[in-house]
């Protein structure tokens, strides 16, 4: 009641002032006048009466004063007119007022556009109920360099299912790809295969229909499958009849059972470990059934919900016993049961996390600078107001009032500068979203949301207190006579200390991030040139995935892939061609425990050796441009009746040859069953996932001669043919040349593959770009600021310049005197910049490659850069220090 | 009549809560009151009674209507509310301890010291 009140009180005080005042006015006027009429009644005349009235009520003025006082709304009321004398100052220097505002705006927008993407990415929770309570287990990778989560097999699912309590539910799934036919052109579609404990381990229903029942798992209940919504829209023009239609998938007939609601599209390929393949996003979902005897590959990831009441730690601890359990009943495959156990969270966003610390740190520093920049700016500008200051609190105005004034004109410029940063991360954002690296996790969900716009104002006015008040002070803090007696602007030797810190800090910081951007673009660079092995100029490359049903067995598909060989190697403009499991940059390939004869174990530590295993055509090397450095490449007769060959790459050669001539030596897959091949050809590695990979052992061997037939799949293949012509315009003479062996063969995902090298460069690019530019925005600022100062100092030395120059001083040396004291500052700020470069240089390795964190060519650089750039910052008031007049400058004092 | 008493300072808004406590009043009328029941007893600067009355209302105490007065003019009304009661009632025990503790000081006789 009494805060509603006073509120009200308050807020009508502040909006119906004049309303107030007159009720005001009324009210005593009823007074006086009833008083009168009394006075009247008691004899006094007409006329004597108001008077005397009046006179006996006491100070109209003074009491109306007081009541305004009493209702409580001065310091509003003075709060407004110091927000107009604020406003009006600021007018009157628009420079200043310029200067500061755009200052305040790209720090403030800048640190609001990346908090917004850090917000989206790693703060806002993932659109799950209760993601916390989502994990995902994986084994732990027995090589370590290969990446941190292995997958399950069937087998430890089924056993982990029957046995584990800690969870409410828990999922497999898997990637796969579906040809869909019969809606005119093929089309290829993402989609995941997945258990029925899928959905309800992400807590997520369908919009229409039904998830899968646990009897699906069964063989022969998986031809069902649940859309998403965006799929539901474009196919079914998002009828609710849909449900129960069929639709032809891989040559066979699946029923739809349900629709997943918007934006539902789990997993997404970038949140979940590369080498599992996963599609960008997850377009269908159908039954992952249990198979008879589940044994296979590690092919699954699993998703599992917590019960209530079950800790992380508790299911970790679960899942370490069954791994030890799992241990016990495959000896054989021991080391390969360690677990791991990932909040979803954790998942989602992975590697993305520490990039995004670099950025919010890189930024961090940026609006540091930008308010030491405002900071100096500000005390410049009080101290240029000494004199009005001071003549204001002879006057009479308290210092509290003093120091209001300047904070309120403060706040207002820290206002202002977060309502134009708020435009500024706008634009940020957009640019993110536009530009940013698709592979970045949530990227799409980034918006400028309340939070971030409540953070950036909440910098500001945090800018304009912390940066307003220590001015305010100084300024205030002077003894009336004492300034009032000096001439000229005070120049006290600590102020001049405090902005030379200022400024000698700002040159320190703009180094650490220009250092840090400029180690970014060498990595950038050197990835660039870094050998890939393959050349990827004019080289046009699509995935091939035969229909399921069409081709049942590896000789069927041998064929067919021969023929689309045979019908690409005809067509016009077709230099090279030929297709492996992977081509450059196309996706991680299938991983493999193999054995070589002639190489004893030396230790019984070591793991089994272990390669990727890739099928190849002849001719395939020569168009991707993986040069053959020994030996022969595959030929067309090689095939299953003749002796079964291998091609391996150098990495492969170096780490189980060493030393030695891995031509003519036998290597074969893990499994005693198969027979050994002979290696014939040594070639060049090849990069699969990105260009800063470190090349593990490779072994290529000829599609025609696939003796395991279940493994690894050849339904997919990607194809890369080399042609003089401009790759891009391709697509079209290769889909006739598909339709002509069989109209139902889908082509997927073309792309030249210069395109894949662009792909694979986007995240370090965006860093690098980002990074760049608020080095350049710390440079701006620095020199901003060192402008500032030197040019403050000339002003305050004029006098001593002009008797400089009057007592023989050549405009030369006055120039040289000026530039070197900004020198000083900057040779002071590169020094203490260099030492916190080293340390920051240190913690961003792991971002770096082709480059030390010490590169000596880098920080030269940066070190000349910043020393041009602010020394020419210095040169303009160097050149006004040199145009000092000596009479005019004597006279003036 | 005496000649009339100077206000002890803070009082004021006392009587003012106590003349108000006792029906509606316009601050005319709050001066009236005050006056009738002190018999003239106690000066009250006019124009003081206003900023207390603007303090009162401001902190919760009192609230204020127009309405209509006995002369037929429009006058602004000022009534208690629950929290100045409370206010009053407060204020009230506070004055009476005080009061006597003053009166024991000032009659205190040489021997009880």
């Amino acid at each position: 009641m009494r805060l509603w009140t006073r509120l009200r009180a308050w807020l009508s005080a502040t909006f119906r002032r004049s309303h107030l005042e007159r009720d005001m006015d009324a009210e005593l006027r009823f007074h006086i006048d009833t008083y009168a009429a009394e006075l009247v009644q008691r004899g006094v005349p007409n006329s004597e009466a108001l008077r005397r009235a009046r006179i006996e009520f006491g100070g109209i003025d003074s009491a109306k004063e007081e009541c305004r006082e009493a209702r409580g709304v001065t310091f509003l009321e003075t709060l407004l007119q110091d927000l107009r004398f604020g406003a009006r100052t600021l007018r009157k220097s628009p420079g200043f007022a310029v200067t500061a505002i755009l200052t305040l705006a790209l720090g403030i927008g800048s640190t609001a556009a990346v908090f917004s993407v850090v917000n989206a990415v790693l703060l806002k929770p993932l659109p799950y109920p209760r993601p916390d309570r989502i994990v995902m287990p994986w084994w732990a990778w027995p090589v370590t360099d290969l990446g941190d989560d292995f997958p399950w097999g069937q087998r430890d699912f089924v056993a982990f299912q029957r046995q584990v309590v800690g969870f409410q539910s828990v999922g497999a799934f898997k990637p796969d790809s579906f040809n869909l036919t019969g809606f005119g052109d093929p089309i290829r579609l993402d989609g995941i295969k997945a258990s029925a404990g899928f959905f309800p381990a992400l807590g997520v229903a369908p919009l229409i229909g039904r998830t899968f029942r646990a009897q699906e798992e069964e063989p022969g209940h998986e031809l069902e499958v649940v859309l998403s919504h965006s799929l539901w829209l474009e196919r079914f023009g998002g009828d609710p009849g849909a449900i129960g239609r069929s639709i032809n998938l891989n040559g066979l007939s699946y029923t739809v059972i349900g629709v997943m609601p918007p934006g539902f599209v789990f997993p997404r390929g970038e949140e979940m470990p590369i080498v599992l393949g996963f599609p960008r996003q997850a377009q269908l979902w159908i039954p992952n059934p249990t198979p008879l005897n589940p044994a296979g590959p590690q092919d699954l990831a699993v998703v599992g919900r917590l019960k209530d009441g079950v800790t992380f730690e508790q299911a970790f601890a679960e899942l370490q016993v069954f791994g030890k359990d799992r241990e016990r009943e495959y000896p054989q495959a021991a080391g390969y049961f360690t677990p791991r156990l990932a909040t979803l969270g954790h998942q989602v966003v992975g590697d993305s996390r520490r990039p995004l610390l670099l950025l919010l740190g890189a930024v961090a520093v940026v609006l540091l600078i930008a308010c030491s920049n405002v900071a100096n700016l500000l005390l410049a500008r009080s101290l240029l107001r000494g004199k009005e200051f001071t003549l204001r609190s002879a006057l009479g105005a308290g210092r509290g009032r003093l120091l209001r004034q300047l904070l309120v004109e403060n706040l207002l410029l820290a206002i202002t500068g977060g309502f134009f940063g708020t435009l500024v991360a706008w634009g940020g954002v957009y640019f993110a979203r536009m530009f940013g690296p698709s592979n970045l996790p949530r990227l799409h969900e980034v918006t400028l949301d309340l939070r971030v716009f409540a953070f950036a104002l909440g910098v500001a006015c945090l800018t304009g207190i912390i940066f307003g008040l220590p001015p305010a002070f100084a300024a205030t803090r002077e003894g009336l006579v004492e300034s009032l007696k000096e001439r000229g602007p005070a120049a006290s030797a600590s102020s001049v200390r405090l902005r030379s810190t200022l400024v000698v800090s700002q040159v320190a910081l703009a180094l650490v991030l220009v250092v840090a951007a400029g180690l970014l673009v060498r990595t950038f660079y050197s990835l660039l040139r870094s050998d890939a092995g393959f050349n990827p100029s004019r080289v046009f490359t699509f995935q091939l995935t035969l229909p399921a049903g069409k081709y049942p067995d590896v000789d069927a598909m041998a064929r067919v892939y021969h023929a689309v060989l045979q019908r690409l190697q005809s067509t016009p403009g077709v230099q090279q061609v030929g297709f492996s499991s992977a081509v450059p940059l196309g996706g991680a390939p299938d991983n493999t425990g193999i054995r070589i004869p002639d190489r004893p174990r030396t230790n019984t530590k070591e793991t089994n050796p272990t390669a990727n295993y890739l099928f190849a055509t002849p001719g395939y090397f020569a168009a991707v441009g993986t040069p053959l450095l020994r030996g022969r490449d595959f030929t067309e007769s090689d095939i299953q009746d003749s002796q079964h060959v291998a091609i391996i790459t150098v990495t492969m050669a170096q780490k189980y040859w060493p030393g030695k001539d891995p031509l003519g030596k036998q290597v074969g897959v893990g499994l005693t069953r198969f027979p050994l091949r002979t290696i014939v050809g040594i070639v060049a590695d090849t990069k699969h996932t990105s260009l800063s990979e470190k090349s593990i052992p490779e072994m290529y061997v000829p599609y025609t001669q696939n003796e395991i037939k279940v493994w690894p799949n050849m339904q997919t293949m990607q194809v890369a043919l080399r042609t003089p012509q401009d790759p891009a315009s391709m697509t079209g003479d290769v889909r006739r040349a598909l339709n002509a062996v069989d109209p139902d063969l889908p082509l997927a995902k073309p792309a030249t593959l210069a395109a894949l090298v662009d792909d694979s460069v986007v995240q370090p690019r965006f860093s690098m770009l980002l990074l760049a530019s608020f080095g350049g925005i710390a440079l701006l600022l620095a020199s901003i600021g060192m402008y500032g100062v030197i040019s403050y100092s000339v002003a305050c030395r004029t006098r001593e310049i002009g008797i400089r120059m009057a007592l023989g001083a050549a405009p030369r040396q006055v120039f040289r005197m000026v530039l070197g004291q900004g020198a000083h500052l900057v040779a002071v700020g590169i020094a203490i910049g260099l030492v916190a470069s080293f340390a920051v240089a240190r913690l961003m390795s792991s971002f770096l490659f082709g480059v030390r964190p010490t590169d000596p060519y880098t920080y030269a650089a940066v070190c000349l850069l910043l020393t041009l750039v602010v020394l020419l910052a210095c040169y303009l008031p160097a050149r006004r220090a040199t145009r000092v007049d000596p009479t005019v400058a004597l006279r003036e004092e | 009549m005496d000649k009339q008493l100077a206000l002890l300072q803070g009082t004021l808004d006392l009587l003012i809560l106590k003349a108000v406590s006792l029906g509606p009043l316009h601050g005319y009328g709050v001066l009236l009151r005050i006056q009738q029941i002190s018999k003239d007893s106690l000066e009250i600067q006019q124009g003081s009674l206003y900023p207390a009355l603007y303090r009162l209302e401001h902190q919760g105490w009192i609230v204020s209507e127009w309405g209509e007065s006995e002369n037929k003019r429009k006058a602004k009304y000022y009534r208690l509310t629950a929290a100045g009661k409370r206010r009053l009632l407060a204020e009230t025990k506070k004055w009476n301890r005080m009061s006597d503790v003053i009166a024991a000081i000032l009659g205190a006789a040489p021997e009880e010291v």
